[in-house]
């Protein structure tokens, strides 16, 4: 099988050749970092939806849908991806999904290792360091191959990822940058310094040769090129990024496998509450209670929200009940239920 | 037929694909997913479904779905023309881990060439049915 490392490319080309590989029936490894900064969002997404597409557009910053799964990312050039192109009946690609994301994110997990970072994989398809998250992936089936692209991110401007997503309010995306600080790591930040980019590249090819054989390093050949600028013309076109993606009755964006910000509402007959929730392992980390109902004293509802931490959501109302005793709250037409029902997010 | 853990109802043909096709009384052919492929697929997070009146080709991919960040494609058990995609799928598409058999289904197609495209497919009854599915569960550890 060949390896392709094609150093600093064009944003679009990043994401084009990992698509036409398949299509001109080649398999092989894309290694390769986009020249400028994007956002990505997954086969399904619906990218109003996902991404603040206003933002992107006055800033500059493309968009893109791929043909693989997963969510809206920011990428750009400090994070280096790897793109295995396998025929879905190579040995390396029999399985069910998490053998398969295991046994082929391994060379990822053992080339973080390599350079000092207590790497591991966390099903189902994220590498973590420290409980952080230290790589991004997603997979697809394109014309009989299994895709598998993924990161190794060497620095990360968690910043901006929080800003080209679409959320709901200034407090949400608050919450969405401090849990995104918290629960995604970079290179840099575990060991101060980023190595040599070939340097990172040369363990990634050996250990993926460990899982794959041997690759021998090749040029691109000109007919995925080709095939990559056929595909310009559809997956640029306004047709394929806006096309209709899965709905969400609430906004929430996942941040890694067990995290997750989000949004809720719940309209009581005092009014409407809204929560927005980081939830941490079916754990609420945080909860910010807003909306249009009376709550006496006002004072104590950011006393509630802090005993709410740590909380799981079915033990919420027995927990908002007591503290309702405990601090002699009244709040008309709502009543513990009716927060405990804002909090019951998804497991 | 049980085989293992999974339930195959022997009104039912199926392709290579764990793809389920039932031939209606109208002559409509609905395909879901069988049992195992929506256990080996894990929660499916999404399912685009095709839109009424596409034409299908029997084995090629016309819809695809998403699980565990990974987006799969299913093929067609027979040719002819979409008339009717199960919209509930768009806000509920675990029906398909729920009920592959009943809620779960994913198209209904006008087949073009019905009996050529079900000899291609197999029942429960056909001596290869078996040792195929023994076969593909041992692969995925089933």
């Amino acid at each position: 099988m060949n390896v392709y490392d094609l150093g600093h490319v064009p944003w679009l080309d990043s994401q084009l050749l990992y698509h036409a590989l398949p299509r001109v029936g080649e398999a092989g490894l894309i290694l390769l970092a986009p020249a400028t900064p994007y956002v990505c969002i997954g086969y399904h997404q619906d990218a109003a939806q996902e991404v603040d597409l206003n933002f992107c557009r006055e800033q500059g910053i493309p968009v893109f849908r791929r043909g693989v799964g997963g969510g809206a990312v920011y990428l750009d050039g400090q994070q280096l991806f790897y793109q295995l192109v396998l025929p879905l009946e190579h040995p390396a690609a029999q399985g069910d999904k998490e053998t398969i994301y295991r046994r082929l994110l391994a060379p990822v997990v053992r080339t973080y290792q390599a350079i000092g970072i207590p790497a591991e994989y966390k099903p189902i398809n994220d590498i973590v360091a420290g409980g952080r998250k230290i790589s991004g992936n997603g997979a697809g089936e394109i014309a009989g191959h299994l895709v598998l692209v993924g990161n190794l991110i060497l620095d990360f401007d968690h910043a901006m990822m929080s800003r080209v997503l679409r959320v709901p309010d200034e407090k949400f995306r608050d919450k969405l940058f401090k849990t995104l600080s918290e629960n995604l790591t970079t290179i840099r930040r575990e060991l101060g310094h980023v190595p040599p980019e070939d340097e990172l590249k040369a363990v990634l090819v050996r250990e993926f040769e460990s899982v794959l054989g041997p690759l021998q390093p090749a040029e691109l050949p000109a007919e995925v090129r080709a095939k990559a600028r056929e595909l310009e013309l559809r997956m640029t076109g306004a047709d394929w990024l806006m096309r209709r993606g899965k709905r969400s009755r609430e906004r929430g964006v996942k941040v890694q496998a067990g995290v997750n910000v989000i949004e809720r509402a719940h309209k009581a007959p005092g009014g409407l509450i809204r929560a927005v929730l980081v939830v941490r392992e079916g754990r609420i980390v945080d909860a910010d209670l807003s909306g249009d109902f009376f709550f006496y004293p006002a004072e104590k509802l950011a006393d509630l929200q802090q005993a709410l931490a740590g909380l799981h959501p079915e033990d919420a109302e027995a927990a908002i009940a007591e503290f309702y005793a405990a601090h002699a709250i009244e709040s008309p037409g709502v009543t513990p239920a009716d927060f405990a029902q804002v909090l019951q997010v998804p497991a | 037929m049980q085989i293992g853990k999974y339930n195959f109802p022997d009104d039912l043909y199926y392709d290579k694909g764990h793809n389920w096709a039932r031939v209606e009384e109208d002559g409509t052919v609905v395909q879901g997913l069988s049992g195992f492929a929506q256990d080996i697929a894990g929660e499916i997070l999404y399912a685009e479904t095709p839109r009424k009146g596409r034409t299908l080709e029997q084995g090629k991919p016309f819809m695809s779905m998403e699980s565990g960040k990974w987006v799969g494609r299913v093929e067609a058990t027979v040719s002819g023309e979409v008339v009717d995609a199960n919209e509930n799928l768009e806000w509920e598409s675990n029906l398909i881990n729920k009920d592959p058999y009943g809620e779960g289904w994913l198209v209904k197609i006008a087949a073009s060439d019905l009996e050529a495209d079900l000899a291609r497919l197999m029942r429960t009854t056909d001596p290869e049915f078996e040792p195929f599915m023994k076969d593909e569960m041992s692969k995925y550890g089933k």
